[in-house]
């Protein structure tokens, strides 16, 4: 199981009832959440992502089990989320983030993280890091990455509040990510 | 990039109906605008007693089986989702005065319109498709 915001439960329906059952429950999700779609239906596969694709949401990934599809989206809003400044100070590439001595910590969802992360990064989702920020060494050079660098902006500052000193803000973000990626589903 | 779709429906059997209603709850579940001209046979598929029981094409009757095997929903739910999102119905006024029918026969909320309101609407809109 992957972990997500707000499930759906869709087995069963034909199309175009997945999507029209997708599209009623974002309206319940926050911007910034992931919403997992359980569906049988098996044009769901290329339907959500096309979905999600046209009305501007972030298409995470399917994983099936069992005959089940599940689908993880998280809602973007568009309009805010792409033309956030970028504020922290310093940024490292993504290339010298990887080549770097530092711990890469993921700030994404956990969903985004599974599907495909840097070998080796660490996961605590944005919304989680004030609270697990004792999992993390303040003497550690820390490498905060996202998709965009946008979230991991806000990471690095909350970083830098709670006393952290070798913080770095990873530019451009998973988004501009070429390299190996380690998968936490099949 | 346009945000309205535009859909002409003439043709009244079961299978006329999943084309139209399938695109239609789709694109309006995918935040577009759309709008649906129904003409001639079309009108069945909003009529309130005709739409309870649109026919396969001949022949094709044993996809009854098909049909409920897979879940498909039944047209009346589809008509109530597709309003339910917001699709705009259009009945053809040519077509009902040809066949007798008022705004009554049909399922509530729409619109009764001759050609011109369809192509003013369909101006801008893309795709539109025809079914």
């Amino acid at each position: 199981m992957i972990k997500s915001d707000v499930q759906l439960d869709a087995k069963g329906l034909a199309c175009p009832m997945p999507i029209v059952k997708t599209k009623k429950a974002m309206s319940d999700v926050a911007e910034g959440q992931v919403l997992e779609v359980q569906a049988t239906d098996k044009g769901s596969v290329a339907d959500l992502a096309a979905w999600s694709k046209t009305v501007g949401h972030q298409y995470i990934g399917t994983s099936e089990d069992n005959g089940v599809f599940y689908h993880y989206i998280r809602k973007c809003n568009l309009e805010t989320s792409e033309a956030m400044e970028k504020s922290f100070e310093p940024t490292i590439s993504n290339e010298e983030a990887v080549a770097g001595e530092g711990l890469i910590l993921d700030v994404r969802e956990v969903a985004e993280y599974a599907f495909g992360h840097i070998p080796g990064a660490k996961s605590i989702p944005m919304g989680d890091l004030t609270n697990r920020l004792n999992e993390l060494d303040p003497s550690q050079t820390i490498y905060v990455i996202c998709r965009t660098g946008t979230r991991s902006d806000l990471a690095a500052q909350q970083l830098k509040a709670a006393g952290f000193t070798n913080i770095y803000n990873v530019l451009p973000g998973m988004t501009g990510y070429t390299g190996e990626l380690q998968k936490e589903v099949q | 990039m346009s945000n309205k779709v535009a859909i002409i429906a003439a043709n009244g059997g079961l299978f006329d109906a999943y084309k139209v209603f399938n695109i239609a709850t789709a694109a309006a579940a995918s935040d577009k605008e759309v709008a649906i001209f129904f003409t001639f046979e079309g009108l069945n598929l909003i009529h309130k007693q005709g739409m309870q029981a649109l026919e396969m094409p001949a022949g094709k009757e044993h996809f009854a089986e098909g049909f409920a095997k897979a879940q498909i929903p039944a047209i009346p739910e589809l008509v109530e989702m597709a309003i339910e999102l917001g699709v705009k119905f259009i009945a053809c006024q040519m077509t009902m005065d040809v066949m007798g029918l008022t705004k009554e026969d049909f399922v509530d909320g729409i619109e009764v319109g001759g050609a011109v309101t369809f192509l003013e609407y369909a101006k801008d809109a893309a795709p539109t498709l025809t079914f």
